[in-house]
């Protein structure tokens, strides 16, 4: 049992901090020009940031086939990185991925 | 169509991945033996599944303030590199919108937007169709995490369902890697990431996403030089 202050007390500083984590910049918008540099840089985020929540999270699982060294998770995820970037259709990918884990795993 | 409209819709199958991981928090809060209305709550004024996840956690092994507090905030600092992308075109929006925009704040809504970039004509109807995104994925997350709160997970097992959610980030980086240099940099992130994957309180994440960037960085700057 999770006692009832002690929850309260974090679910509101998480809150406030969050939410001051994610208004930060958007917050100090119309005081700060930002140069085009940084604004080119900008593109570079989700491409810095997105792999670490899906690669790790797919290696480091421990699956069921022994003969792949437990990597299908990850393995099926490369393959459909790669399916993605020449049918550009997320349903597709997602479909394929599933399809691809279940029949790894039947 | 207006443009909210084509975000709402643009972002729908990404935000199907995230049925799933909204049903485990769901089950999660319920296992933590949290009240309806705490698990409401919370839900309500954090919204960001990942570190919700990983707080819940800790506090049913009544962890120290600081430490739940610390793990929470580190798993969210990402944030701030979107907040950063998303300021330019939300420099003459009224306070409101600037609320709004910031706290529905995902990887998902982020990451649609800036896919679309190039076919905004102006800085409002980027907005727009950011703010379509942000709906349609405050609507899915919030209905999933109370269909597992209320029913449990009722996806069978062998189905791997839960699979969709790395599978969407993939659905998500794709679009975003618009040059050469974009997929070296997300080869670079993979990397570090599973290099500092065990690095404590969960500042993996952020390092191999500082690293990228600074990578990211010092390559624009060579091209610029070499430009001029």
């Amino acid at each position: 049992m999770i006692d009832p202050n002690y929850f309260l007390l974090i679910v509101f500083l998480l809150a406030i901090g969050t939410f001051l984590i994610r208004y930060s910049f958007v917050g100090l918008s119309d005081r700060m020009k930002i140069p085009n540099e940084v604004k080119d840089l900008f593109t570079y985020i989700p491409a810095a940031i997105l792999p670490g929540l899906f690669i790790p999270a797919t290696f480091y699982y421990q699956g069921q086939v022994a003969g792949l060294f437990h990597k299908e998770r990850f393995i099926i995820i490369l393959f459909c990185f790669g399916l993605t970037i020449f049918i550009r259709n997320t349903l597709v990918c997602m479909a394929v991925g599933l399809g691809l884990l279940y029949l790894v795993q039947g | 169509m207006s443009n909210f409209k084509k975000g709402f819709i643009a972002i729908l199958p990404i935000a199907s991945g995230v049925i799933p991981f909204g049903m485990v928090m769901g089950v999660v809060f319920a296992e933590a033996n949290l009240s309806f209305l705490q698990a409401v709550l919370m839900n309500q004024v954090v919204y960001a599944g990942a570190s919700q996840l990983a707080t819940v956690s800790l506090m049913k092994l009544n962890t120290a303030i600081l430490i739940v507090l610390a793990t929470g905030l580190i798993i969210n600092l990402r944030f701030m590199l979107y907040s950063a992308a998303m300021s330019p075109y939300l420099e003459n929006a009224n306070r409101w919108v600037k609320y709004f925009c910031a706290f529905t704040l995902t990887d998902q809504s982020y990451a649609a937007m800036t896919a679309n970039q190039d076919k905004f004509k102006t800085n409002s109807e980027a907005v727009q169709f950011y703010m379509g995104t942000a709906v349609a994925m405050l609507i899915t997350w919030h209905a999933s995490v109370l269909f597992g709160y209320l029913f449990g997970n009722i996806a069978p097992p062998k189905l791997n369902l839960d699979y969709a959610i790395p599978l969407s980030f993939v659905a998500l980086l794709v679009p975003a890697l618009k040059t050469k240099t974009h997929y070296f940099i997300a080869l670079f992130s993979a990397i570090a990431s599973l290099v500092f994957y065990k690095a404590p309180l969960n500042t993996g994440l952020m390092i191999s996403a500082l690293l990228s960037i600074a990578l990211a960085w010092l390559i624009i700057k060579r091209k610029s030089r070499k430009a001029t």
